[in-house]
């Protein structure tokens, strides 16, 4: 994305709305992950704590999930370059 | 007594509301694309067996290919959309 088209004073309000914007994004990506690792890892109430097979499968799921999104962030990264190339605004 | 004067190069520059609205919009869009595509392709390519903590070399090219096919499906929708709303516009 590119906001230089914006004036200085413009640009800093949005810079300023890009930092309020990641905080929430974060949030939703922790809530998002205890929500789909607590799904797939968790299935078994004998127990009242989380069991060791059980932790070592939410480590896994984390794990993966947050490479799973950092590739998807590389690719989209380059796809989006590709479909609009700097200066072609 | 600032040579400069009181008024910084700053203070001259005004906000447009409608810029910095223009500016958000894209920013949300382009974040629900990606977000988007984060969990489609989770669903698609990622196995719940959670065997190990890396990606495996299946999950990785699936990744590669699914995020490239989420762009193209999402350009050929929107050339779709275009046309519907070109041949509704003339009348």
């Amino acid at each position: 994305m590119d906001f230089q088209r914006y004036n200085q004073a413009e640009q800093a309000q949005i810079a300023q709305m890009i930092e309020h914007k990641q905080m929430k994004d974060f949030l939703r990506l922790y809530s998002n992950l205890v929500q789909r690792c607590f799904n797939d890892c968790v299935t078994d109430f004998t127990t009242k704590s989380v069991t060791g097979k059980e932790e070592a499968c939410v480590n896994k799921c984390a794990d993966k999930f947050l490479k799973h999104s950092e590739r998807v962030g590389a690719r989209f990264g380059e796809l989006s370059q590709q479909m609009m190339p700097p200066g072609s605004q | 007594m600032s040579m400069f004067g009181g008024g910084g190069f700053q203070a001259q520059q005004s906000v447009n509301p409608q810029n910095i609205a223009m500016a958000e919009q894209e920013l949300d869009m382009v974040t629900d694309l990606f977000n988007r595509i984060v969990d489609s392709c989770y669903t698609k390519c990622i196995s719940t067996e959670y065997q190990q903590n890396d990606l495996s070399q299946g999950e990785s090219v699936c990744i590669d290919r699914c995020v490239a096919k989420f762009f193209d499906v999402n350009a050929k929708v929107g050339e779709k959309m275009q046309q519907m709303g070109g041949a509704q516009a003339p009348q």
